[in-house]
């Protein structure tokens, strides 16, 4: 019984952190208007929402958001912005790191985590016509399309 | 009259200067971390890559891979005051020790599961992770799970403790994130730990 019941937890942590709908990260702050866009599907974004892969995240006219990711990257974002999670992995143990995203408008800050730590160039920003690729340390990126 | 052409030819410059100042629509700035440390970032276009490594210098993103520049105070306010004023706490970490060989805490990391739970009531909907972690010696997929089995020794005392999350995860990192960087096979009783972090 013991037996089964640690395989069955082994298995829930080798699972790894970021297949598609599980929660790579917590909305921490919101003003105005903001919204977690699930698979076309838009959520008014309010402490405590989960992100999760592939989603989008966009703040309107006024509007600003925080979001703190599973590695402890921290994103915080402002007004009239939007930037998409394509890829987040964070299985260390599997040698699975990335955390890749593409903002197509608005500022951003961000204060990279362990992703960055222990991969370097595994954290990028993809904005229209540049890309970022980040090692260990705090930036801030304007986006005016 | 020559001074006059000079003066003119000064008022000129500072305006091209100024223009030049403005013409950064899009951009990425590098700035220092919380600890006064500072990474790097690398910047690729169709035109090449630059590479900024000095606090608050920047980069052009129209992809011509053009000169870093200095970014002032003023403008990094103007352009990223609601963006700065929306970041979360940052992450807050504790590194717990077992005594050697066995499951029971050490005193001084007992000592700190109260401040892991006044932690929880600095952050917005806060959630936790209970990492664990080994040291090289042994095989590392049997670390993995070791480390895992700490890791959920030490979630118990915390949530018995009365720990009160929106979100708490158990994971193993086994011998991929040592704290300090050893070959392989050494025996190092600091990376043998586990990590909790309040997010």
């Amino acid at each position: 019984m013991g037996r089964w019941l640690t395989a069955f937890v082994l298995i829930l942590a080798f699972a790894s952190v970021g297949q598609a709908g599980e929660t790579i990260g917590f909305v921490k702050t919101v003003t105005g208007s903001a919204l977690v866009i699930d698979s076309g599907k838009a959520i008014p974004a309010k402490v405590g929402t989960p992100v999760k892969m592939g989603n989008t995240l966009r703040t309107g006219s006024g509007g600003s958001l925080g979001v703190t990711f599973k590695d402890n990257t921290v994103m915080s974002f402002g007004p009239d912005t939007e930037l998409t999670v394509d890829e987040y992995f964070y299985t260390p143990g599997a040698d699975k790191l990335k955390f890749s995203s593409s903002m197509s408008r608005g500022t951003l800050q961000v204060v990279s985590g362990v992703i960055a730590k222990l991969k370097p160039k595994a954290v990028t920003v993809k904005t229209p016509s540049a890309m970022i690729g980040c090692r260990g340390t705090r930036f801030l990126v304007k986006v005016d399309p | 009259m020559k001074a006059q052409l000079k003066t003119v030819l000064m008022i000129f410059v500072v305006l091209l200067f100024a223009a030049g100042c403005t013409t950064h629509k899009s951009y990425v700035v590098l700035m220092e971390n919380a600890d006064g440390t500072t990474g790097k970032l690398a910047v690729t276009g169709a035109g090449g890559e630059v590479v900024l490594e000095k606090p608050r210098t920047a980069a052009d993103l129209d992809g011509r891979a053009g000169a870093p520049f200095a970014v002032a105070e003023d403008v990094l306010k103007r352009d990223f005051g609601p963006a700065l004023a929306a970041q979360p706490p940052l992450p807050e970490s504790f590194l717990l020790y077992y005594k050697t060989g066995g499951t029971v805490l050490t005193e001084e990391s007992r000592a700190l599961i109260p401040a892991v739970l006044e932690a929880t009531g600095k952050h917005p909907a806060p959630d936790v992770s209970v990492i664990g972690h080994t040291d090289t010696i042994g095989d590392s997929a049997a670390n993995e799970k070791l480390a895992l089995q700490r890791a959920q020794a030490v979630a118990e005392i915390i949530q018995r403790a009365g720990l009160q999350v929106h979100d708490l995860t158990v994971t193993s990192h086994g011998e991929k994130n040592l704290l300090i960087p050893t070959p392989d096979n050494t025996d190092e009783p600091r990376n043998r730990r586990v990590e909790v972090t309040v997010r």
